[in-house]
């Protein structure tokens, strides 16, 4: 399945990057990252609790007059990796279909060589942030 | 009263005073690797509890070879202090002590409030990576009596010996295993090993700056719930994190002679056919 144009385009940047260019530029992307709008800290506030060893990732996505989704994130600055590839994700498929967001495949990062900088371990972020982005892209598919 | 090691334990002032001192090493160990990259205590190296320190093909730690050339590349040598610290009120901190008391280092530190607390009292965080002279360190051959096995732990559970829970309460009860996003760190089944009394790890720590709690409530906390002093106790949790801080706990600020953590915890346990669990 064709990834998006946008995130294949980042995924290229980073499997032509050196090791410290890819620490370099996750830490851009998890610094980058925008603060949560206040008409959307309610609904942050009352999400579910995770287990303590995970990372609280909040995610929205609102669909754009255009049919493109936009989605608004909020994670912690204590975890900058899961910060760092959430960031990547949502700039890679702002203004997808949630049509297009359903079919990136879960292993579209493999190529990045991602794990020589971050253990392939907290990849599995990727994976987690992936699957909360399509079910949104199922809700909005619903109309909820 | 005063922690039973007092000795194994700095607080944030006292890394401060020891930044440029050539008998110490500060290594940082922490959940988010990237925090190191973002900022670091000056003059402290990185471990990674997952690239540096677990074996590359099997579910095990380095070998004692490997945990050789990490230390002599970090220009660690035998009798140096180190000084550990990391986030998540020094989880991985406590795994790499744990691990570097595993192959023999004696001479280990946590810093008292980790990560967190360096931040809170503004002390400065630099980018840049120090190197240090290789030095040719010598491990010692693994010393299991910190490290409880499968095996061990069935046996514990069947002799009603003491087993520490130190998950949240949801895990303990099977409520929940693990977030659909770590399948690796999950479990095919929830709850907990038999007889295990559940004591949270972070009821041992302070939650606003991360240090731990005093002699007097610690020792009340595990008292309490019937884990002494005299039995051999076995933590777990998930992957042996969490509990290597409640074996820190236990074995050093409180003294327990004979403590182990099982590092299988339940991943492990949770994907053992066979094995026995209670809900």
């Amino acid at each position: 399945m064709p990834i998006p144009p946008k995130l294949q385009e980042i995924v290229d940047d980073f499997a032509s990057m050196s090791r410290e260019e890819k620490l370099e530029t996750l830490i851009a992307y998890a610094e980058s990252f925008p603060a949560l709008p206040d008409w959307l800290k309610e609904k942050r506030d009352s999400m579910e609790a995770v287990p303590e060893c995970m990372t609280p990732v909040f995610l929205f996505g609102e669909k754009q007059p255009d049919g493109g989704v936009h989605f608004y994130l909020d994670i912690p600055p204590q975890s900058p990796t899961v910060r760092g590839l959430a960031s990547i994700l949502a700039n890679g498929l702002d203004g997808c279909t949630p049509e297009e967001i359903l079919t990136v495949p879960g292993d579209f990062y493999l190529s990045m060589n991602l794990q020589e900088a971050v253990s392939q371990q907290r990849l599995n972020g990727f994976v987690g942030v992936l699957a909360h982005m399509k079910h949104e892209a199922v809700r909005l598919l619903e109309n909820k | 009263m005063s922690y039973v090691h007092p000795e194994y334990l700095v607080d944030t002032e006292w890394v401060a005073a020891h930044l440029d001192d050539a008998n110490v090493r500060i290594i940082e160990s922490d959940e988010d690797p990237l925090l190191y990259a973002i900022g670091h205590i000056p003059g402290a190296v990185q471990v990674d509890w997952f690239s540096t320190l677990q074996h590359p093909l099997r579910r095990d730690f380095l070998t004692k070879e490997t945990f050789e050339e990490v230390n002599s590349s970090l220009g660690i040598a035998n009798d140096t202090a180190v000084v550990f610290y990391g986030d998540k009120s020094n989880w991985f901190a406590c795994y790499a002590l744990w691990l570097f008391q595993y192959y023999g280092h004696q001479n280990v530190k946590i810093m008292n409030g980790g990560r967190l607390k360096w931040e809170q009292e503004k002390r400065p965080l630099v980018k840049e990576v120090p190197s240090y002279a290789r030095t040719t360190y010598k491990a010692k051959a693994a010393d299991k009596s910190i490290r409880a096995f499968r095996d061990e732990v069935l046996k514990q559970s069947n002799g009603k010996k003491p087993l520490v829970d130190v998950r949240s309460p949801k895990e303990y009860s099977g409520e929940l295993i693990s977030m659909p996003a770590y399948p690796q760190e999950g479990a095919t089944r929830g709850g907990h090993i038999p007889g295990a009394v559940s004591i949270p790890w972070a009821q041992a720590v302070n939650e606003a700056d991360s240090t731990f709690k005093t002699p007097e409530e610690l020792r009340a906390l595990y008292e309490g719930k019937n884990i002494k002093s005299g039995e051999e106790v076995i933590a777990y949790c998930r992957i042996g994190e969490r509990s290597s801080l409640t074996w820190f706990v236990l074995k050093y600020l409180l003294g327990y002679r004979n403590v182990k953590n099982y590092d299988g915890s339940w991943t492990e346990w949770g994907n053992l056919v066979d094995a026995p669990i209670e809900k």
